[in-house]
């Protein structure tokens, strides 16, 4: 305004309200921060799947993988067989379905094979040698993290291929072996050396303490365990054996009757490996067959594709005849007041039946080798006894994945080879660096309230994804159909996000006081105007996705 | 990656009056940044009136002109014909009023400026009663709600402003809400662009935080909730013949609406299902006005 | 340069003045005795005498109000009314004295209901003396078009409304030959409107956000000093346009008054009655005066008390009452002449209350009644 204008009857305004400090008035003042997902919490190797899923959502496809493959080196076995607890825990469950996140990992993950991309090279190499025994799911994810650093690891595998479970247990209907060992490629192109048929006995331990820096044990569970009540009788297989041989073309002859005992996801292996072979399948298991322990899609593509699963039963006698395995069988219940971990069945009077079978197929479980070891490290209950950060008593010496944990699944056995590979780092820098400088996050994960759905069509999950049942059983092709680049597109579309801002703008349009700005320098993309800002909480609930909380304040 | 893409010129200023979260502020910002500083604002006595700025200081970056209560679309009126006059035929004149400034005590300006169909916009902030003197019915009040004197909740519907003015057959009749901001700020734009044809009227449903008992966060989401059960759908009308649907209801039931407001918390089950036949006729009649079914 | 001479009642006189003060913007709405004003308005833009934005007003409230937006806009803006239309105005003449808008009205003083009546009273126009506007009364239609073209030059300079005054059908009907001056003249006395506040763009200052009590105090003291400029401003105008036109009232007249027993104070057409009734009675020798006040608001205090200084009486005559005090010309007389040591007495007349009749006969024997008795402090009715 000109000067002279200024000179006025008091009628006339002579300036502007944002002299005023409004932001007097609030008791509370918005923060945009990054708050975990409850899939990223779930996750168990700490996946940062919103993020990759939004890299998806904007058709960036090279970066979702390599935020995918910081994390894991196996996006592509994990898209098929990762147990996934993320869609478990997906805050869109509890609107229209969870985000189909797995099998958008299988693509994305696919995709990198078809493509060929790389992983990252290490920024800088390092002297230090660390010696990984096993090369399974844990071994290798740890030998990843490490080589990223720019260690220089080396690998020690007993059979004659790397991959462990994934290679000998998990059959090919579920995991073609092409794309396990195109991913297995990658590592060993990053410079990880792989020594396969390189057994390691326990003895020679002291000795590669002095060659190497560090060792991690990741020998696995390869010894299945066995009932009492079956005879010694080629009749009688033990599931990991089966699997392995299947897993290798053997020609494996097991009649018309299979009977598998076990309820788990090798039990399920089994017995979908053995209708594929050609016999009629049942399964025996403790667990009634709501409750049995192997994933749900399992159970159900078991059920589709014709086999009987008779739970809450178990075998009390068997007779062997010529005709073959007579099983005498009861049906028992559960006692609720077992201890966690125990299963602890109860007979229930008068429910006897029996069951012919030709071959009898025991998946009961499988335990680590470790009585080989007990001089060595302290074992337990078979297990490798280790501290929260993967370390054993010996110094240097840490162990993770089966032969450590009861946990059992490929994922678990991955972020454990992460986590470890982080405590390694530790150690080796003298207890200063890590991996990475990551914090697991104490921070509650989102929850479903603080979404706001109206910025979220409802869209359906609409995926099945598999093929048919009766297409399916007549060989090992992959049951799995995974996406079209459409269907991932639309699946990545309706991911919420929780949590990590993808700076929509909302917080800023919704401002009644224009107390929100954009600035590109900072790393939330926003700043709240402390002059202005009533606090009323407009851009956190306008937020579609929790990334910004109220925080209170005291004057 | 935004959900909304909304150019505005920065006339709104910070450090308004307005209440934490209040809608009408939000509903001014889109409104006058739209419009741009090449405008003159007429406002009656109301929240809009707090929020224009305590004297000597303004929150808009434009002249702003306050007016008597019933006088908003005469004093719109004697602006924009004093512009013609001078051959300015490029400064938008905005009256911003609210609802008991528009309904009731300055309907019969806004009538005759509609016949006489004066060429300025005029938006009336609906915030559905007297809010700014503590919260008294209007004839905007909807039926059952309560207001400090209606305290068993309002006997009579609301009056159907838009159609009256529709009625009138002006360029440019629309309703808008603040839970869809670039939908208002495209109807003001829309307003903006017919300038020279007459006069032009956006309805914005404005939920007064305080008057209906809802959060301090909950503006936009009351709004959308009013959208989405067909209580206030958005439309625009040209002419009085031309119907267009926005965005109407989604069929999601009144209740929903209603239970986030304590003006109807007193509401028994069957007077809710009262108020939702209502709402389905209304929007069942309005639906027959829309050139695409 | 001389003008026009033409043949019009007093309401088309007025919008002769009208048309030479070239308001750009005249909010409208009949009411009768006003209407001829706009119709003639209607007609002059009608036949392209007149550039002028005409907004039919669904009433005189919005015509009022879009007169108070378009002045502040920086426009010239003309209006009439009568009676009930200024009462239903009087929201907003307050509010256009407070916003400091030199709108120039013409009002036709008329009865206010109710009952209903149409008739010659100035209650409607003195009702509103409080409002923040000048207020000049006319006895002829001469003299209303010659006020309109003075009243916007002083509007503009203090910046405040003014109204001018004229009766109904004693004036607003009654034909008289009018002298219309020349265009250009009226152009040389009133130059454009040009008010460096005003609502536009370019300045972005804004009107009418609430003030505190020191600011009002501020703006009502500033105003009353406005007010107290339009004295002196009325003065000049009235001196430059007879200097101009040839044609001068003075913001009050004085007519035979030298050396006087009694002058007749009154205002509006009743002046014109009163000069014949002040002739008749110099001619029967008895010494008596006339003093028309013409600018009520502000009131021309000191003039007054000049004029009546050393007068034995004054009869004031009111075609006018407010109920409960009287004539409003008495009150404001009593009140201005207070404390005088040689005031006149002051005689109250209600006179032509309701538009009754007063001829010059009526007026002589109020003046020899007041001559011979004393004054009372209450009005008294004399029909």
């Amino acid at each position: 305004m000109p000067e002279v204008i200024k000179e006025v009857p008091p009628i006339w305004t002579t300036g502007w309200t944002d002299i005023l400090n409004t932001g007097t008035w609030r008791s509370a003042v918005p923060v945009h921060k990054k708050r975990p997902a409850p899939c990223h919490k779930a996750c168990p190797v700490e996946g940062e799947i919103p993020v990759w899923t939004q890299l998806v959502k904007a058709e960036k496809y090279q970066e979702a993988w390599l935020a995918l493959a910081a994390n894991n080196p196996f996006p592509a076995v994990t898209g098929r067989v990762c147990h996934h607890p993320c869609e478990g825990s997906c805050n869109r469950g509890e609107y229209d379905g969870a985000v189909a996140i797995n099998a958008l990992e299988h693509y994305v993950g696919d995709l990198a094979l078809q493509e060929g991309w790389s992983l990252p090279k290490p920024e800088k190499e390092r002297e230090q040698r660390v010696l990984v025994i096993g090369a399974g799911p844990a071994g290798l994810s740890c030998a990843y993290r490490l080589r990223l650093e720019g260690y220089q690891v080396t690998v020690f595998e007993e059979k004659p291929e790397a991959g462990g479970v994934l290679r000998y247990g998990i059959p090919q209907y579920r995991l073609p072996k092409a794309v396990l060992a195109g991913e297995i490629k990658r590592l060993q192109e990053l410079g990880i050396s792989i020594e396969t048929g390189r057994r390691f006995e326990s003895y020679e331990l002291e000795q590669y303490e002095q060659e190497y820096d560090a060792v991690f044990l990741a020998i696995g569970a390869g010894k299945a365990k066995s009932l009492p009540q079956f005879p010694s009788d080629k009749r009688v297989l033990n599931g990991l054996e089966f699997l392995a041989r299947a897993n290798q073309n053997d020609t494996i002859a097991l009649g018309q009757q299979v009977v598998v005992v076990g309820g788990g996801s090798v039990a399920m292996d089994v017995a979908r490996t053995a209708r594929r072979l050609g016999s009629y399948v049942t399964v025996l298991a403790l667990e009634d067959g709501e409750h049995l322990p192997a994933q749900t899609d399992e159970v159900t593509g078991a059920l589709e594709e014709g086999i009987a699963i008779t739970g809450g039963a178990m075998v009390q006698e068997v007779q062997s005849s010529e005709r073959g395995l007579g099983l005498a069988c009861v049906k028992v219940n559960l006692d609720p007041e077992a201890p966690p971990g125990v299963l602890k069945p109860v007979v229930v009077p008068g429910s006897e039946f029996s069951l012919i079978a030709d071959q009898v197929i025991l998946a009961i479980g499988q335990d680590p080798e470790t009585d080989v070891w007990n001089h060595l490290l302290p074992v337990k209950q078979t297990l490798f006894q280790i501290k929260p950060d993967f370390s054993t008593d010996r110094p240097g010496v840490f162990a993770g994945g089966d032969d450590a944990s009861a946990e059992r699944y490929v994922s678990s056995a991955i972020g454990q080879g992460k986590m470890a590979a982080r405590s390694i780092a530790r150690y080796l820098t003298g207890g200063s660096g890590s991996v990475d400088e990551e914090i697991v996050s104490l921070e509650e994960p989102v929850p479903f309230k603080d979404i706001n759905t109206f910025y979220f069509p409802s869209q359906s999950r609409d995926y099945k994804g598999t093929t048919a049942a009766e297409q399916r059983v007549r060989d090992f092709s992959e049951v799995k159909t995974g996406f079209s680049s459409d269907q991932a597109l639309a699946q990545a579309e309706r991911c919420f996000s929780c949590g990590s801002c993808i700076e929509c703008d909302n917080c800023f349009y919704f401002c009644p006081d224009m107390a929100v700005v954009k600035d590109a320098t900072l790393e939330e993309h926003y700043r709240i105007l402390d002059q202005y800002c009533k606090g009323c909480g407009s851009c956190v609930e306008e937020c579609p996705r929790g990334a910004v909380v109220l925080k209170e304040e005291s004057r | 990656m935004g959900y909304y893409n909304i150019q505005e010129e920065k006339v709104f200023n910070s450090g308004h009056a307005a209440c934490p979260g209040c809608s009408e502020a939000l509903a001014i910002r889109y409104i006058i940044n739209t419009l741009g500083p090449d405008s003159i604002g007429v406002v009656p006595p109301s929240c809009i009136a707090i929020i224009s700025g305590p004297q000597p200081l303004s929150s808009m970056r434009m002249p702003v002109y306050q007016t008597t209560l019933e006088a908003s679309a005469a004093s719109a009126t004697g602006i924009s014909r004093a512009l013609k006059a001078k051959g300015n035929d490029h400064t938008n004149v905005v009256v911003i009023a609210g609802d008991g400034g528009t309904y009731d005590i300055g309907f019969q300006s806004l009538s005759s400026a509609a016949e006489r169909n004066e060429d300025f916009i005029y938006v009336c902030l609906d915030n559905e009663g007297y809010m700014n003197t503590g919260a008294q019915k209007s004839s905007s009040t909807p039926y059952l709600a309560y207001t400090t004197s209606t305290p068993s909740g309002k006997p009579t519907p609301k009056k159907n402003l838009a159609e009256i003015m529709a009625a009138h057959r002006i360029p440019y009749v629309a309703t808008a809400t603040t839970g869809y901001p670039e939908d208002l700020a495209r109807k003001v734009a829309r307003a903006k662009e017919l300038k020279g044809t007459g006069l032009r009227f956006i309805l914005v449903l404005t939920p007064c935080l305080d008057g209906w008992g809802v959060a301090d966060h909950a503006g936009p989401k009351t709004s959308r909730l009013a959208v989405e059960t067909g209580v206030f759908p958005l439309y625009e009308v040209e002419y009085g013949e031309r119907y267009t649907l926005n965005f109407g209801s989604k069929g999601t039931p009144v209740q929903a609406y209603l239970s986030q407001q304590s003006r109807y918390k007193h509401l028994r089950p069957e007077q809710i299902q009262e108020i939702q036949s209502q709402v389905d006729a209304n929007w069942e009649r309005l639906r027959e006005r829309f050139s695409v079914p | 340069m001389s003008g026009e001479r033409i043949l019009v009642n007093g309401n088309h006189a007025a919008a002769y003045g009208v048309r030479l003060a070239r308001p750009m913007v005249v909010p409208v709405y009949p009411i009768t005795p006003q209407t001829p004003i706009v119709e003639k308005i209607s007609e002059f833009q009608a036949e392209g005498q007149m550039e002028v934005e005409l907004v039919t007003a669904e009433s005189e409230h919005s015509a009022m109000s879009a007169c108070i937006t378009a002045s502040l806009t920086g426009v010239r803006v003309f209006t009439a009314t009568a009676s009930q239309g200024l009462m239903l105005m009087h929201e907003m003449l307050h509010y256009a004295s407070g916003a400091r808008a030199p709108i120039v009205m013409v009002n036709v003083n008329r009865t206010i209901g109710s009952p209903w009546g149409f008739w010659p009273d100035q209650t409607d126009s003195l009702a509103q003396r409080d409002t923040g506007w000048i207020q000049y009364y006319c006895e002829s239609g001469q003299e209303s078009l010659d006020t309109i073209l003075q009243a916007f030059r002083v509007a503009e300079k203090v910046l405040l409304p003014a109204m001018v005054v004229h009766e109904a059908f004693y004036v607003s009907h009654s034909l008289e030959v009018v002298e219309v001056p020349a265009q250009e003249l009226a152009d040389q006395f009133l130059p454009p409107f040009t008010p460096p506040h005003r609502l536009d763009p370019e300045i972005k200052e804004s009107w009418g956000n609430t003030v505190n009590q020191d600011m009002f105090y501020r703006h009502r003291k500033t105003l009353g000093e406005a007010m107290d400029n339009a004295l002196a401003a009325a003065k000049e105008a009235d001196a430059d346009y007879r200097a101009l036109v040839g044609r001068g009232y003075g913001i009050i007249e004085e007519y035979r008054c030298d050396n006087p027993e009694i002058i007749i104070a009154t205002m509006g057409s009743m002046t014109g009655t009163a000069r014949e009734a002040v002739d008749e009675l110099r001619a029967e020798g008895l010494a008596v005066g006339l003093l028309k006040v013409k600018l009520f608001r502000p009131f021309p205090l000191k003039d007054v008390r000049r004029a009546l200084t050393g007068v034995p009486k004054v009869v004031v005559l009111d075609r006018n009452f407010a109920p409960g005090t009287g004539g409003f010309l008495h009150q404001e007389m009593k009140a201005a002449l207070y404390g005088m040591s040689d005031g006149p007495e002051v005689h109250g007349y209600l006179a032509g209350v309701g538009g009754t009749n007063i001829p010059p006969a009526k007026i002589k024997d109020m003046v020899r009644e007041a001559l011979a008795e004393k004054a009372a402090a209450e009005p008294v009715w004399k029909g």
